[in-house]
């Protein structure tokens, strides 16, 4: 079984109230959580076409001084999208 | 004040009709007492249009919501559409398969219930013979279902000596967490019926002693927005703010009274597009036939109301020579519309001013929570 690129929960709303700061908020519990602009961006491209170097590889084309970490910190963020239901993962059998 | 790209809630009467004709009923008698009732089909194109707007919730008031046959369609494109939902209801017509139905959504934040006394009496008298028993059952319903309950109370002439009973009824006998209160404001149907139904001076200010009471006997479970418990905390801050030169937050001195324009928008029976339930002579638009973001950002009359802010109270001759001037909001525009014909001014309903000169008092300070 191999785990494929992660993909937004579709039930999900992105909600982008002032300049590029966004909550995502979940219908089914009404929970909101609160997303930087490089959280949205992230948000975004999670759409089961990009792994999270190809994300942060876009990040890199678009915004300047992205930190030689990003990566990592990506794949944390998407972790804890992942553990708090907003993001899955296509799964191939 | 920023604005939002779009609003977070809409509020939605989303029928006309109502089994009742409760005496201080804000919406039948106003603008927003409306005929015909919009097919549900048109209210699925709109909450598409909510979805792509990122709207989080709505509100299903009335009339009546739970009269319309076709509400559970109606919560099921709610729910298709990525929103979580409130209804505001007389209480009366909930039903066991409904209240299920509305647990079973995952998206009800709560219902909100009417009841006006700790006896039929008390809360029969404005709303109907047989409604106090009708409330109740459906207020006992919903709990039994889990669906979150939200108690309103609306304080009038025949109640208002009834407010320690109707405490105990609701947070020891049934045991809610929290009520809520209100008092009927000069709006709808009770602007014919003011009489047998508004306060007087002397009623609002024992209502005001006495609700401060049962809040701090009941551990703060007793909450306000608006009525008597609301006004008495905000008048006993602008006397304290005024014998000791504090400063109030936030905005004061201008009509900044409301905010409400800056995360909601509402909507009408007919489908009008209105600012507020209280202000739904403001036609905006039409739902389906104009675009929500342009209406949200670029109409001038949302922008007129969003200015009011800036207007300082000191530019109205109601608020000449006022020591409370620089401490007050000029409160509901809805309010002040009905009472003295414009949006643009402050409410005289709720002038601490004026509730003084006609011999109220304001409770002691030491009752607060």
């Amino acid at each position: 079984m191999k785990q494929k690129n992660p993909i937004a929960n579709p039930l999900i709303v992105l909600r982008e109230e002032f300049d590029d700061w966004a909550i995502l908020f979940d219908p089914d519990t009404g929970n909101a959580f609160g997303l930087n602009p490089t959280g949205v961006f992230i948000w975004k491209h999670l759409d089961g076409k990009h792994d999270t170097d190809a994300i942060v590889g876009r990040l890199r084309e678009e915004a300047d001084d992205v930190p030689a970490d990003a990566a990592e910190h990506a794949r944390q963020f998407i972790a804890s999208l992942e553990q708090q239901g907003l993001v899955g993962y296509e799964v191939q059998t | 004040m920023r604005l939002m790209r779009t609003p977070k809630k809409v509020d939605i009467s989303i029928t006309n009709r109502c089994n009742l004709r409760c005496r201080y009923c804000y919406h039948f008698e106003s603008a927003g007492d409306v005929e015909g009732d919009l097919p549900a089909a048109e209210w699925f194109r709109f909450f598409e249009e909510l979805n792509r707007c990122a709207v989080t919730e709505v509100t299903l008031a009335g009339g009546e919501p739970f009269i319309r046959e076709d509400l559970k369609e109606i919560v099921h494109g709610i729910v298709r559409n990525r929103m979580r939902f409130q209804i505001l209801s007389n209480g009366t017509l909930i039903t066991d398969e409904m209240a299920s139905f509305l647990a079973s959504s995952g998206r009800c934040n709560y219902v909100q219930v009417s009841i006006d006394g700790s006896m039929p009496e008390s809360h029969d008298v404005m709303r109907g013979k047989g409604s106090f028993a009708k409330a109740l059952q459906g207020l006992m319903i919903l709990r039994r279902h889990r669906v979150h309950v939200a108690v309103r109370v609306t304080i009038h002439r025949k109640n208002v000596n009834d407010l320690e009973s109707v405490a105990r009824l609701l947070l020891e006998d049934i045991g809610l967490s929290s009520f809520g209160t209100n008092s009927a404001g000069a709006m709808g149907m009770c602007r014919k019926n003011a009489e047998m139904v508004q306060l007087t001076t002397e009623e609002r200010t024992l209502a005001m002693e006495t609700l401060l009471t049962l809040s701090k006997k009941y551990n703060g479970r007793i909450q306000a927005t608006a009525g008597p418990l609301a006004e008495a905390r905000g008048w006993l801050d602008m006397e304290e703010a005024r014998l000791w030169g504090k400063q109030l937050a936030p905005v004061r001195g201008c009509l900044s009274g409301c905010g409400c324009y800056w995360q909601d928008l509402a909507v009408r029976a007919d489908g009008a597009v209105t600012p507020c339930t209280m202000l739904s002579h403001i036609e905006l638009g039409r739902i389906n036939r104009d675009d929500l973001v342009e209406i949200w950002q670029n109409h001038a009359d949302l922008g007129s109301l969003r200015g009011r802010n800036r207007i300082p109270l000191s530019s109205f001759s109601f608020c000449e020579g006022c020591e409370y001037l620089q401490y007050c909001t000029g409160n509901c525009p809805g309010l002040s519309y009905t009472l003295v014909g414009e949006v643009n001014h402050p409410s005289p309903d709720a002038c601490l001013r004026k509730f003084l000169a006609e011999g109220g008092r304001l409770p002691e300070r030491s009752l607060l929570c």
